[in-house]
């Protein structure tokens, strides 16, 4: 990268920091960054709803293996789980059984019968609201020697995975289903408008944890070029690209990671 | 030796009576689990090829297609946590090749 195109990325970047910031985008911090409160049910149950973070499951398993072979939907309140579901071995109880081993750890069950989550310990690692203080030491503790990337400070997953720090399963005896390695390395440039530079979409990055399910057709219906078009505002609301990159995967103020290619 | 007699005779009678009567709701039990495990297996036949969609022939797509929405009002018929969980996997990889076979014509 010459001196022309370093000083060209760094006022891009202060100029996407503008349209990013007045659509309400701010850096979230890394321990409460993919926090999804799972609560459909849980207040008509009289129980507390359950604050579930990404970052303690993305180090063990692929995004797939959740959201399409365990079956969790990709919108809120899609999946319809319920304590029914899980205690007969579906959604959360595909893995937490008791019995399905992790890291040579038992998952501990989840949802017992009774419904008085006071009496039933068990209920309140999952069905409790965080404590700060522990999330913030427990993110820590687990992210201490994971490679960090970006403004956010947040892991960075892919090189954490190609250095062999984690092994994400993509197979679940008895939930999975044997499939041949998927193979996709077409990489597409989405254009941009104006003066942004264009995005570089790796389908190899992108698949490799997702397969093809997970965003075709719900995320994208369509694979035609210039049949969709996008906006920064749309996504920093939760569409297209910010389905995951404004919950899961890295933050969308991070203009840089995804407007790659050089200024037409 | 009367009475052991008596006992001989009556287990005799016991295991012919087993005999006749068990393989009834043995094989009703293996013909109610057979249907369940037919399902399954068809939906892991079909949903196998998901990761191989992009490359296969365009017949082939309808045919996964067909199969799909065949075995749907079997899923929908499944007790509910296996509808809830089975129905959305079933649609997630029809649409799937669907969504090929729309890209494919579009192209």
């Amino acid at each position: 990268m010459t001196g022309v195109d370093g000083l060209r990325r760094l006022a891009l970047a202060v100029l996407l920091a503008a349209p990013t910031a007045s659509a309400g985008v701010s850096f979230v911090p890394p321990q409460r960054y993919g926090q999804v409160e799972l609560s459909s049910r849980s207040y008509a149950a009289k129980v507390p709803p359950v604050v579930f973070d990404h970052w303690r499951h993305r180090a063990r398993f692929t995004c797939r293996l959740c959201h399409v072979d365990v079956g969790f939907a990709m919108s809120a309140g899609q999946t319809e789980i319920s304590a029914s579901t899980n205690r007969s071995g579906y959604h959360c109880g595909a893995c937490h059984n008791g019995k399905t081993v992790v890291g040579g750890t038992p998952v501990f069950a989840s949802c017992s019968a009774g419904r008085n989550v006071d009496e039933a310990p068990r209920c309140r690692r999952c069905h409790a609201t965080p404590d700060p203080a522990r999330l913030k030491k427990d993110y820590e503790a687990f992210a201490a020697k994971l490679p960090k990337k970006g403004v956010a400070g947040g892991v960075d997953w892919e090189e954490a995975e190609s250095k062999g720090h984690i092994r994400p399963l993509d197979f679940l005896e008895g939930v999975s289903i044997h499939r041949a390695p998927l193979r996709m390395d077409k990489e597409i440039v989405i254009a941009s408008s104006g003066w942004m530079t264009d995005v570089l979409f790796s389908h190899r990055k992108h698949s490799v944890w997702n397969g093809c399910e997970v965003c075709h057709p719900e995320i994208y219906p369509s694979t035609k070029s210039g049949t969709r078009k996008t906006s920064m505002i749309q996504i920093s609301a939760g569409d297209s690209c910010g389905v995951c990159h404004t919950k899961v995967a890295f933050q969308i103020a991070e203009c840089q990671r995804c407007h790659v290619n050089p200024v037409k | 030796m009367s009475r052991a007699r008596g006992w001989l005779a009556a287990s005799v009678l016991g295991v012919a009576v087993a005999a006749v009567a068990l393989p009834g709701p043995v094989a009703l039990a293996q013909g109610q689990g057979a249907p369940a495990q037919d399902w399954k297996k068809e939906f892991e036949e079909v949903c196998a090829k998901t990761q191989d969609a992009m490359a296969l022939p365009l017949k082939e797509l309808e045919s996964l297609v067909a199969r799909c929405d065949k075995l749907k009002p079997t899923i929908e018929k499944l007790d509910e946590s296996q509808r809830k969980v089975y129905a959305r996997r079933l649609k997630v990889c029809r649409d799937l090749y669907q969504f090929v076979i729309e890209s494919r014509v579009k192209e």
